[in-house]
């Protein structure tokens, strides 16, 4: 339960919150720039011209968001965001898993943004009251953004499901390659009291549990199946990342360790 | 590269409430719903808009540039265009008028 507190700039938040807020704005930056890098990836590849425009347009959308939780990180006394998006070794990002594995087929990449979508959306909401002032406006800022992900998502899904027997089947595969990794974006950290104590953010469980509600939902609606007793694959949130982040920051780092100091 | 078998849309965006909406291009989508959510990213994400419109291609009936004569005005009937009405010049000098006394105030 909230303390009922308001910190309305980093300077206000000091101890535990402090901490807990750092790691929660480090899960929360470094999932939206790994899933961005991963959607950019289809940039030219799409199936068609304009899935192309939308996606890379919307893989923008989340790497400018990861460049916002970076700058509230940097108002805390954490590194420049280039610093932080760029410098770091695999084993200090806090992404999911989600967010970092390889863009696969249409229908993973799809299904992938969809489960980021809807965690994304709920997380937004439960975020819209946080007791962090900078972390609540940036929430009202990008809630029309957010309102367009999930909209376009959607209807992917729907639309891949219910389209041709060969669809359905690539989309239940990726539901089921995906889900588990799905699952590992609420895996709780040792903050996951503070901040929905201090009311900074909400519970990991009460993120997941509005998450498995609307997907079940969804997936049903889109005559896909809805996996059932998966095991979570955690690590994420802790440092253990699946190998293709490694190679992810291998690429995405390469022109920015050329030349550390230039500026872009 | 075989074409898409989706159907085109023709896009209209609006940028004003009120203001008409003005034709933008086209998508192709396989429903009028997936065309407006693929014609915002394509149309809306530069330039401000409150509002697209999308309508199936084939639910345009267009005349043929062959009769392209037919706009033609053969004879001068610049009597029939509004400029000529005297009308027009008071309703501009009042609008002036306003807008100065406006600036006074």
């Amino acid at each position: 339960m909230s303390t009922g507190t308001t910190f309305s700039a980093a300077g206000d938040i000091q101890g535990e919150e402090r901490s807990a807020l750092i790691d929660l704005l480090y899960r929360l930056g470094d999932d939206d720039l790994m899933i961005g890098h991963r959607n950019s990836e289809w940039t030219g590849l799409a199936p068609i011209l304009e899935a192309d425009i939308a996606f890379s347009s919307m893989a923008q959308d989340e790497i400018g968001r990861a460049l916002s939780y970076y700058r509230m990180l940097h108002a805390l006394g954490e590194p420049d965001p280039d610093t932080i998006a760029f410098t770091r070794a695999a084993a200090a990002y806090r992404c999911a898993s989600l967010a970092s594995l390889d863009r696969s087929d249409w229908a993973f990449s799809t299904v992938r943004q969809y489960f980021y979508d809807v965690a994304t959306t709920r997380r937004l909401a439960l975020m819209a009251d946080s007791s962090y002032t900078p972390l609540s406006q940036f929430v009202r800022k990008v809630g029309g953004e957010q309102k367009y992900h999930m909209m376009h998502s959607r209807m992917w899904v729907v639309r891949l499901g219910k389209g041709t027997d060969e669809s359905r089947l690539l989309m239940q595969q990726a539901v089921e390659k995906a889900y588990p990794h799905a699952l590992g974006m609420f895996e709780a950290t040792e903050w996951d009291a503070v901040i929905a104590g201090s009311g900074i953010g909400p519970c990991e469980a009460d993120v997941e549990a509005s998450w498995v509600e609307e997907v079940a939902e969804h997936l049903s609606a889109s005559g896909l199946a809805v996996p059932t007793n998966v095991e979570p694959t955690y690590g994420g949130r802790c440092g253990r990342h699946p190998e293709e982040l490694g190679c992810l920051l291998e690429e995405m780092q390469k022109v920015y360790k050329l030349e550390p100091s230039a500026p872009w | 590269m075989s074409d898409t078998q989706w159907q085109i849309f023709e896009v209209f965006h609006q940028q004003v409430r009120g203001e008409p909406h003005v034709y933008v291009g086209s998508v192709h989508a396989p429903d009028p719903e997936a065309a407006l959510i693929l014609a915002k990213e394509q149309y809306g994400r530069r330039q401000a808009s409150v509002s697209l419109w999308v309508v199936p291609e084939d639910a345009i009936t267009a005349t043929s540039y062959e009769d392209v004569d037919m706009f033609d005005h053969g004879t001068d009937k610049s009597y029939r265009e509004s400029f000529g009405y005297e009308t027009t010049k008071r309703i501009k000098s009042i609008v002036a008028d306003r807008t100065e006394s406006r600036g006074e105030a």
